[in-house]
């Protein structure tokens, strides 16, 4: 999947960004107190992820990344972790004769997220009002109408394989969503959140965004956001650079590391008296 | 213990890919065959991409067979000149075979003429060297304490094949044969091959076998010989122009291949011809019918990523 297009989800003028150093704090207890314009929100919603920067090395796995911040009161909150939006093809299997299952065809997405995960306080598809879900493209439903797919002959083959599209990233742990699975807590008069995303080892390095939202009657009332950046550290990161810029090199050394290994494990067996 | 793969971009679980090379290598010791029929599928199955499965995959086979070749020359099952020959046919053959596949693809029908001749070549050369291998073990029993009989049949053949000129001595392998037969065969293992997109070496075995008559286990000698070229070949090819093969996976698959493919060798003196001929028909044909199944059973979801077989 490449990631060709820069950030396209839409930014809210009152939105605030986290900044990158209030990682080392502690839970932040003096926040923004004032409220947007629209005087609906008392407190103003911030958002912070636990940490603004993933290694891969050698022996990554995946990571967590918790988001916290306050929040207002009487809000439901959305919170969505995207990537950039690219473009990816797949092959779509048919049946060729009536009989083989082979494939037919190529499938080009597009404004496809390069990671989807989405957390929300109240079922999506009810707290929050459908144009507004596509405005923020929040919940699958609005992801669906989001993606764009070629060649689809009519709405009803798109609705297919747009729904297979999704639970085939789902199945590659890329796209996830939960209703629930954030925590509030009340404190000196405070409503603040928190909550723990299990961080996918499939999602590429590249950059990332943490969006909140609140959402009151169905509608976005305040926004925040916060950068989650994923880097290729220490041999990953040699590794990965010589296979892209040396690739003849790291084609021979791949070779000769073989063919020394093969010749090893000859001369090891043969002290052994494996072969006579 | 996980570890992360720089070019396929996943996690691994370190031991699934070593014991995996294990078992691969062990088939190669045996049987001279580099594996890529059963190891590019399980990669894929593991999470790793279609591309990077499969180039990665020949890297390992250059180490498993590296292995394999070194341990069967020991034995004096390696007959480089037949080797040779057939080397320089395959090299022909898998040139011609890359402009067969960009002519299918113009035509637009490639992945059927693909899956159908990979399928079709499976299932016949499994099929016939399964029943080969079982009538000659019961013959051997029927013959046993007799002297064997000379192969019957295929006498026109064989005199049309001494007719060819350019006859010459393959002492290890103790057969004669025109120089042209090996490079033709070997150019026509090497179209195949490009079109399906292996190896190849379940197809030179049987040629091997069947068609320039070595005994058993010199090809499996040779063949490994000839599979550690095209390896070699495919690996720079594809870390070059593809930038797919990832070292950390290969290196962790042939840790496992070079072991494997000693003591497949240690195995495989102990067996006879025949009994290696009918093992590898099985595997073979195990696969063919896992294909078979998937090319009729409904898939699960109606994408899959590109580059596999």
């Amino acid at each position: 999947m490449r990631y060709a297009t820069p950030h396209t989800i839409i930014v809210r003028g009152l939105m605030t960004f986290a900044l990158a150093g209030l990682v080392l704090l502690p839970w932040r207890a003096g926040a923004e107190a004032d409220g947007p314009a629209t005087g609906a929100v008392t407190v103003k919603l911030t958002t912070r992820a636990n940490h603004d920067h993933i290694d891969i090395n050698t022996f990554y796995h995946g990571s967590t990344v918790s988001v916290q911040g306050d929040c207002a009161p009487d809000t439901d909150l959305v919170i969505k972790i995207s990537a950039a939006e690219g473009e990816t093809s797949l092959k779509q299997k048919g049946k060729v004769g009536g009989l083989l299952w082979m494939n037919v065809g190529d499938l080009h997405f597009s404004r496809v997220p390069g990671l989807y995960l989405l957390k929300s306080s109240g079922n999506i598809e009810e707290v929050v009002a459908p144009e507004e879900a596509s405005r923020y493209v929040l919940g699958y439903d609005a992801l669906k109408r989001h993606l764009g797919v070629e060649p689809a002959a009519d709405a009803a083959e798109r609705a297919e394989i747009v729904g297979q599209f999704i639970q085939y990233n789902e199945e590659n742990k890329l796209f996830a969503r939960q209703t629930g699975g954030i925590e509030f807590k009340n404190e000196n008069g405070k409503r603040t959140y928190y909550t723990l995303f299990d961080w996918p080892y499939q999602a590429k390095p590249g950059d990332y965004v943490v969006d909140v939202y609140a959402v009151k009657d169905g509608r976005v009332v305040d926004t925040a956001r916060a950068p989650v950046k994923v880097e290729q550290a220490g041999t990953v990161k040699y590794l990965a650079a010589m296979a892209k810029n040396n690739g003849a090199l790291y084609g021979i050394l791949s070779i000769v590391v073989a063919l020394a290994s093969g010749f090893g494990a000859g001369a090891i067996f043969r002290k052994q008296g494996g072969a006579h | 213990m996980y570890l992360y793969l720089p070019v396929a971009l996943t996690s691994i679980n370190a031991l699934m890919p070593v014991g995996l090379g294990f078992a691969v290598g062990l088939l190669s010791g045996l049987f001279g065959v580099g594996g890529g029929f059963l190891m590019t599928p399980l990669l894929i199955m593991l999470g790793i991409p279609a591309t990077v499965a499969a180039a990665t995959d020949s890297n390992q086979i250059v180490a498993a067979s590296t292995s394999g070749t070194y341990a069967h020359w020991k034995l004096g099952n390696v007959d480089f000149k037949m080797g040779l020959y057939l080397l320089a046919g395959s090299l022909l053959g898998g040139a011609l075979g890359v402009q067969l596949i960009k002519l299918l693809k113009a035509m637009g029908n490639a992945d059927f003429v693909i899956q159908i001749t990979y399928v079709v070549m499976l299932g016949g050369v499994g099929g016939y060297m399964f029943f080969e291998s079982l009538s000659q073990i019961r013959k051997n029993k029927q013959a046993s304490g007799k002297t064997v009989e000379a192969p019957a049949g295929d006498s026109a053949m064989k005199k049309f094949l001494a007719s060819l000129p350019m006859q010459t001595e393959f002492s290890r392998s103790g057969v004669t044969h025109s120089t042209l037969i090996p490079v033709i065969l070997g150019a026509f293992v090497g179209i195949l091959a490009a079109i399906m997109g292996v190896g190849g070496g379940f197809l030179m075995v049987p040629v091997m076998v069947y068609m320039l008559r070595m005994p058993m286990h010199a090809v499996v000698g040779t063949s490994l010989f000839l599979v550690l070229f095209t390896c070699i070949e495919v690996t720079f090819l594809q870390a070059y122009t593809n930038h797919t093969v990832d070292f950390i996976l290969a290196v962790l698959l042939l840790g496992g291949s070079v072991v494997g493919a000693q003591i497949g060798t240690i195995f495989g003196r102990k067996l006879k011809g025949e009994q290696l001929k009918i093992l590898l028909a099985v595997i073979v044909l195990a696969v063919t019918v896992k294909m078979v199944f998937d090319l009729t059973l409904t898939p699960h979801l109606l994408l899959a990523q590109g580059g596999g077989h």
